[in-house]
């Protein structure tokens, strides 16, 4: 019974223990293990955390059960808002984002924490891979005092030494000034999230450092599905598994359908 | 003289008739569907487009865009990408004008605003500067600070789906318009809303603080317009008909278009009106969907 879980509600319970009450968690498509760690720590220990799916502000820590959208472009989500951004500008209080928390993706996402969705080869006007674009990732990571990076797979492929185009700035070529010598002023990326393991970046160089691997899953693994050097400490725990009572939560109130149990 | 207060109201043809080839045309959100179809319907070439997702996709798929003008062109259904959007930009047979929301934002309202640029924060340090040239980085004559300069991007028409407005194109949305919708209103020469219901001058004047776009120079009936998208206060999505699409675009993407050549054909090209489409989508679909 111990490790009857999956490795997306693996991911999830880590990712919504990190979460703090009184955040501001917002989440964009396509994201279904961050949509459920936000709706997760709102039951958990989050009452006073506001959501924000697709422009819609919604708290409903009330609720018995806070079901995952049906499909990414899923509007439905508005019935439980309390407000919208849609009628002004989202971005309109930017300089408050400080307790903001974003989750992104990538195409490829490089040593350094940067990410890029706009697309793989050498040649941006006849790019191998065309991504989807950058939607709000450049502002939001920008401004926002943390986010994390959630990737639904490890491979050379995706995690690289450097992108081939960066959508959003995370430690550029590193260095813990990186940021600020930018004037960028949010706190970047915490963590790179994966199938395999969990990152964080070394304090000085903001390279990324193993921080954990997950069950049954060997460092050297790790190394070999990684496509830079890694920062490797002298012994790697195992990423803390999830409580019955977290996957209880999480299976009866938020994935009732299931969809991270694959 | 004429003392009578003119009436903006249009049908879809006429009203996409104000398109013409290499214009650039702003779409909002939900997707005005009855208009996107005429352009296609009408063969528009060289448009330049500013839109997100399916409606991208699909007027990328009929041939009626040379540039496109997009934050994000995701394809749903499990498609990261829009299979037309991927396949014409690796071809180069579309250019993309690569940008981000704030960017867009920014561009639009230096436009509406008549600036030359507007400056933004989000983008520094990222390759958007470099793949897109049209966006400057500057140093701030007051602190300092590196930052992006945006140039004006000016919609000669916008398109906008919304549940009301009256004759004289005063827009009442339900549920509030789409996020980028007011800032394409803004920038445009001029807008084109088609509105599930006209309503009547009396009931805007009744509550005016919900008019959302004042005036729009075109209104155009088009119940269910926004098909197969929702339209709040009207109806939801119809995923089986955007499935669809995104299956017949898949195997276009892979080489094989004729799935697509015949939703195009099917759906756009030859239903000469939006009564003719609804026809053809046929009223147990449709009423299916008739809740929000």
């Amino acid at each position: 019974m111990e490790n009857d879980y999956s490795i997306s509600e693996l991911l999830t319970v880590f990712l919504a223990r990190e979460l703090k009450d009184g955040e501001v968690l917002r989440v964009g498509v396509a994201m279904p293990v961050a949509e459920a760690a936000v709706r997760l720590a709102h039951l958990t220990h989050g009452p006073n955390m506001d959501l924000v799916f697709l422009g819609a502000r919604m708290n409903v820590a009330h609720l018995e059960t806070i079901p995952m959208p049906a499909f990414g472009w899923d509007r439905r989500v508005v019935r439980w808002a309390e407000s919208f951004s849609d009628t002004g500008h989202r971005f309109d209080r930017v300089k408050d984002w400080n307790n903001h928390v974003f989750f992104i993706g990538g195409v490829q996402v490089d040593a350094y924490g940067n990410t890029n969705l706009i697309g793989v080869g050498p040649d941006y006007r006849r790019l191998k891979f065309r991504g989807p674009g950058s939607v709000g990732t450049p502002t939001l990571s920008t401004h926002v005092g943390r986010y994390y990076i959630v990737l639904n797979s490890h491979n050379p492929r995706v995690l690289v030494e450097k992108c081939d185009y960066v959508s959003a700035f995370g430690w550029g070529t590193g260095g813990a000034d990186a940021r600020r010598k930018l004037g960028l002023p949010g706190g970047g990326p915490r963590f790179c999230i994966t199938p395999l393991c969990i990152f964080d970046f070394a304090e000085d160089t903001k390279r990324m450092r193993l921080r954990s691997v997950h069950h049954g899953i060997s460092p050297e693994r790790v190394r070999q599905e990684t496509g830079f050097e890694i920062v490797m400490p002298s012994s790697v725990p195992t990423t803390e598994p999830p409580t019955a009572d977290e996957l209880q939560v999480l299976r009866s109130r938020v994935d009732t359908a299931g969809r991270l149990r694959v | 003289m004429n003392t009578e207060r003119r009436q903006r109201i249009f049908d879809e043809v006429e009203a996409a008739g104000w398109l013409q080839d290499g214009m650039t045309v702003a779409i909002g959100q939900p997707t005005p569907m009855a208009l996107v179809r005429q352009i296609i319907r009408r063969g528009l070439k060289d448009l330049t487009i500013v839109d997100a997702g399916f409606s991208l996709d699909l007027l990328i798929a009929a041939g009626c865009a040379r540039k496109v003008v997009s934050y994000y062109a995701g394809g749903g259904f499990g498609n990261p990408v829009g299979p037309s959007f991927r396949r014409a930009a690796e071809r180069g047979e579309i250019e993309v004008w690569e940008c981000e929301e704030g960017i867009l934002c920014a561009g639009l309202q230096a436009a509406a605003q008549s600036l030359p640029f507007l400056p933004w924060r989000g983008g520094v340090g990222t390759s958007l500067p470099e793949v897109n040239p049209d966006l400057k980085i500057f140093m701030d004559p007051l602190r300092g600070e590196t930052l992006i300069a945006v140039p004006p991007i000016k919609p000669d028409i916008a398109i906008m789906h919304a549940a009301h407005a009256d004759a004289y194109g005063n827009v009442q949305h339900v549920g509030g318009p789409g996020w980028i919708d007011l800032f394409m209103c803004r920038a445009a020469d001029r807008v084109i809303v088609q509105v599930d219901q006209v309503i009547s001058n009396e009931q805007v004047r009744s509550d005016p603080w919900k008019t959302t776009i004042a005036p729009a120079d075109a209104i155009v009936r088009a119940p269910y317009g926004a098909h197969p998208f929702y339209s709040r206060g009207y109806h939801l999505q119809d995923n089986e008909h955007l499935k669809l699409y995104s299956e017949a675009a898949n195997r276009a993407a892979a080489g094989d278009r004729k799935a697509l050549d015949d939703y195009l054909e099917r759906f756009c090209r030859k239903p000469a009106t939006h009564a003719d489409y609804l026809e053809l989508i046929g009223i147990k679909r449709l009423l299916a969907l008739y809740e929000y």
